[in-house]
C-alpha cells in the first residue's frame, strides 16, 4: 500500500505531535477498512475527518485509543506507541477522552456518578475531588442541575454533553468526537456544538468525525477527507469546503450540501 | 430528582418535554364505573365473553364451594395441631426449641428494621385489604392449632420485635443501611451456628426449617459461584472457559436428584479418608453445584444484552476489563435478570422437598409420615395439604419480594 502523497498540506505547527500515525493499516476478516493511513495531529490542532460512511474514518479514530487493533503500521500518543501492552493501552485510554455516536452513558448510573467513576476507580481520586471536579464539568457544558436524574431521563442533547463532561474527567489530552451529533434531533445538534466550539477554543487536542460544516469551518484547523480506507485529501476547511481538489470530494460535498 | 430545567441558561430556556417526566408515572385516573357497567364492560363484552364468564364462574364457584367446605367444615385437622412443631422444625429436641426461637426473634428484627427504612409508610393502600382479611385468616388458623399459652407468648414477643424493627428501622432511617447490611452478612453463620452449638447438631434438624436452611445456603452460596462461572465462561483463557463450560453443561446434563444420590452415597469415596461431613452439608454441596449452573447460565444471558457500547465507553474511559465488568456491565446484567434469577431461587427452594427422597426429614417428609400414622388413617388430604401451603405461602413471598426489588431498581432504567 502506498502512503497517499498529501504529506505536503502543512500543519499549524504550535505544539509537539500529540498523536502520529504511519502506514495504519486495518482489515475485518477479507475487507481491509484502512489501507495505509498516516497523518499527525500536533497539541491543540482540531482535526475534522468527513467521507462517507464506510471510508474508515470510524475505524481510523478508533485505532487511536485502541478500540480497534491496527494490523500495520505505528500508532504514538503523546509519546507513547500503542502496543499489545495492556498498561500501555489503558494509560493511553486514560489520556485520551472518547464521545461516541449513541452516548453510551451507565444507565444505571446517575449523571454525577457517570462521570465520577472512571476517575474514582482508574485514578483513584477521592470521592468529593471527584463530584467537585464533576459539577465544575456540568457547570461547563451548561447542565449543572441534572447531577442526580439518570440518563434515560435526558434529553438527547443532555446526554451527549453529559457523556462529554464524563470524557473530560479524566482530564485527557485528547477528545476523540465520533458522530457526536448524528444521533441527535435538530434542535440538539448546536448545544453539544456549542460545548464542541467552546472546548477547541481552550486548546484541547480533537479529532472529530462530522458532517456538520459550520462546526469544520468554524472550529476546525485542518480537514482530513476519507475514502475508502485512505485520506483523500486534506486541507483546511476553508480550502475544502470551497474548492475539494479531488474528484471524490467534489462528489461526496455535492451529496451533503 | 428535582429542578428541572429551574435555573437560567441560555439552553433551559427551551425545556425538552422528556426531562420533565417523572420518574414513577402514574396512569391518568379515570371516572369510576358503576358495578353494572364494570360487570359488562369487562364480564360480558361479547357472546362469547358472556359465555367464557358464566362457565369459568360457574367452575369456580363449584370447586370454590368444595374447598371451602373442605376446610371448614369436612376437614379434621387435628393431625396438623398433633404435629404442627414436627411440621416447623422436625425432630429438633424440645428442650433445645429456645434456639429457633432466638433466630426467629434475631431475623424479625432485622427483618423490621430493613423494611422499616426500605419502605416509606403509607404505600400500599391497595394491598392492606386483602392483608388485613389475610392476618384474620392467619390468626383464626393460629387459634385452632395453637393451644398452649407459651407458644403465644413467644408469637406476640416476635411480632412485637418485628413492629419495633420496622418502628425504628423508620425513625433511624439511612443511618442503619450500612450496620443492616452487615448483620445480614453474619446473619447466616450466626444461624446456623446457634442452631447447630449444643446438643442439636445439623443432623437433627427437620420440617420447614430444614428446608429454609437448605434453601438460603444453596442460594447465598450458588449466586456468587454462578457469576464466577459466567464470567469464567467468557474468559478469553481458554483453560478458564473450557473448564467453565464443561462444569455447567456436565451439571446441567443431569437431573438433580442424581445429583443428589451422588452426593450422599458416592462422593464420600472420592475425598480423602477421614474428611467426613454431615449428610446435610453434603446435600447443600450438591444444590449448590446444580444451582450455580443455572446462575451461570442466567447471569450469562443478562451480560449477552448489554450493549457493546457500554463495554466501548468503559474501555475508552480507561477502565480495566475486571473493573469495567464489576461497575459497568455486572450491575446493569444483573439487574435486567431479577425476574428469571428469583424464579430459580424459587425452584430451588421447591428443589429442597427432594431432600424427602433421600429420608432427611424435612417438611415434606415430615408430613408424609404424619398422614401414615395409625391414629391418623384416612387424613392424609389434611396432612399434606398444609405442607403444600407452607411451600407456596414462602415461595409466594419470594415473588412479592422479587417484584419489589425490581421497582426498587427500575429508576431510571429504560
Amino acid at each position: 500500500m502506498k502512503t497517499p502523497d498529501d504529506e505536503a498540506v502543512n500543519t499549524p505547527a504550535d505544539g509537539e505531535a500529540m498523536i502520529v500515525a504511519e502506514d495504519v493499516a486495518k482489515w475485518f476478516g477479507h475487507f481491509q477498512a484502512l489501507k495505509g493511513i498516516s497523518t499527525t495531529v500536533r497539541r491543540g490542532e482540531v482535526v475534522v475527518i468527513v467521507g462517507p460512511s464506510g471510508s474508515g474514518k470510524s475505524t481510523f479514530i478508533r485505532t487511536i485509543n485502541r478500540l480497534e487493533r491496527h494490523d500495520r503500521g505505528r500508532i504514538v500518543v503523546d509519546g507513547i506507541e500503542l502496543t499489545d501492552d495492556i498498561r500501555n493501552i489503558e494509560r493511553i485510554r486514560s489520556e485520551i477522552g472518547m464521545v461516541f455516536q449513541s452516548f453510551n452513558l451507565f444507565p444505571h448510573l446517575t449523571v454525577v456518578d457517570n462521570i465520577t467513576l472512571a476517575p474514582r476507580n482508574a485514578r483513584r481520586w477521592p470521592k468529593p475531588k471527584a463530584e467537585q471536579k464533576a459539577a465544575q464539568l456540568l457547570e461547563r457544558v451548561g447542565i449543572p442541575e441534572q447531577a442526580r436524574k439518570y440518563p434515560a431521563q435526558l434529553s438527547g442533547g443532555q446526554q451527549q454533553r453529559v457523556a462529554i463532561a464524563r470524557a473530560l474527567a479524566m482530564e485527557p489530552k485528547i477528545m476523540l468526537f465520533d458522530e457526536p451529533t448524528s444521533a441527535l434531533d435538530p434542535e440538539m445538534i448546536k448545544e453539544v456544538l456549542d460545548v464542541m466550539k467552546e472546548l477547541a477554543g481552550s486548546g484541547m487536542t480533537m479529532v472529530v468525525i462530522t458532517h456538520e460544516i459550520g462546526f469544520a469551518k468554524e472550529a476546525g484547523d485542518r480537514v482530513l477527507f476519507f475514502d475508502g480506507g485512505l485520506i483523500v485529501e486534506e486541507a483546511p476547511p476553508d480550502v475544502f469546503f470551497s474548492d475539494p481538489k479531488s474528484e471524490r470530494g467534489k462528489l461526496f460535498l455535492s451529496q451533503i450540501l | 430528582m428535582s429542578g428541572s430545567g429551574s435555573l437560567p441558561g441560555d439552553l433551559e430556556r427551551t425545556p425538552i418535554p422528556a426531562t420533565e417526566e417523572p420518574v414513577v408515572q402514574v396512569a391518568p385516573t379515570r371516572p369510576p364505573l358503576t358495578p353494572g357497567e364494570w360487570v359488562r364492560r369487562n364480564l360480558f363484552s361479547s357472546w362469547f365473553n358472556g359465555v367464557l364468564t358464566i362457565v369459568s364462574g360457574t367452575l369456580v364457584l363449584f370447586f370454590g364451594f368444595r374447598l371451602l367446605r373442605f376446610v371448614f367444615v369436612s376437614a379434621d385437622w387435628s393431625v396438623l395441631r398433633a404435629n404442627l412443631r414436627v411440621y416447623m422444625v422436625g425432630r429438633f429436641p424440645q428442650e433445645e426449641l429456645w434456639r429457633v426461637w432466638a433466630v426467629a426473634y434475631f431475623l424479625a428484627v432485622l427483618v423490621g428494621l430493613s423494611r422499616g427504612f426500605l419502605i416509606p409508610p403509607h404505600r400500599t393502600r391497595r394491598g392492606s385489604y386483602l392483608r388485613v382479611v389475610l392476618a384474620v385468616l392467619a390468626l383464626g388458623a393460629l387459634f385452632y392449632l395453637v393451644k398452649s399459652l407459651l407458644v403465644w407468648l413467644l408469637l406476640a414477643i416476635a411480632v412485637a420485635l418485628y413492629a419495633g424493627g420496622v418502628a425504628a428501622g423508620r425513625r433511624l432511617g439511612r443511618r442503619l443501611v450500612r450496620p443492616v447490611l452487615v448483620a445480614w452478612l453474619f446473619a447466616f453463620p450466626v444461624v446456623v451456628l446457634v442452631l447447630s452449638l449444643g446438643d442439636v447438631g445439623a443432623s437433627r434438624w427437620g420440617g420447614m426449617l430444614l428446608n429454609v436452611i437448605v434453601a438460603v445456603a444453596v442460594i447465598a452460596l450458588s449466586f456468587p459461584l454462578g457469576i464466577l462461572l459466567a464470567l469464567g465462561r467468557r474468559s478469553s483463557l481458554p483453560a478458564v472457559s473450557w473448564f467453565c463450560v464443561g462444569f455447567i453443561e456436565l451439571i446441567r446434563g443431569v437431573p438433580l436428584l442424581t445429583l443428589l444420590i451422588f452426593g450422599r452415597f458416592v462422593l464420600i469415596l472420592l475425598v480423602p479418608p477421614g474428611l467426613t461431613f454431615a449428610q446435610v452439608v453434603r446435600a447443600i454441596l450438591m444444590f449448590t453445584l446444580f444451582s450455580s449452573a443455572y446462575v451461570a447460565e442466567i447471569v450469562r444471558g443478562g451480560l449477552q444484552g448489554v450493549p457493546e457500547g457500554q463495554y466501548e465507553a468503559a474501555k475508552a474511559l480507561g477502565l480495566s476489563t475486571t473493573r469495567t465488568m464489576a461497575l459497568v456491565a455486572l450491575p446493569q446484567a444483573l439487574r435486567s435478570t431479577i425476574p428469571p434469577m428469583i424464579g430459580h431461587f424459587i425452584s430451588v427452594f421447591k428443589d429442597t422437598s427432594l431432600l424427602a427422597a433421600l429420608s432427611f426429614s424435612d417438611l415434606l417428609f415430615t408430613a408424609r409420615r404424619a398422614s401414615q400414622a395409625f391414629e391418623f388413617v384416612g387424613r392424609q388430604a389434611e396432612a399434606l395439604l398444609p405442607a403444600a401451603f407452607l411451600f407456596w405461602v414462602i415461595a409466594f413471598s419470594m415473588s412479592r419480594w422479587s417484584q419489589r426489588v425490581e421497582t426498587r431498581l427500575g429508576v431510571g432504567e429504560r
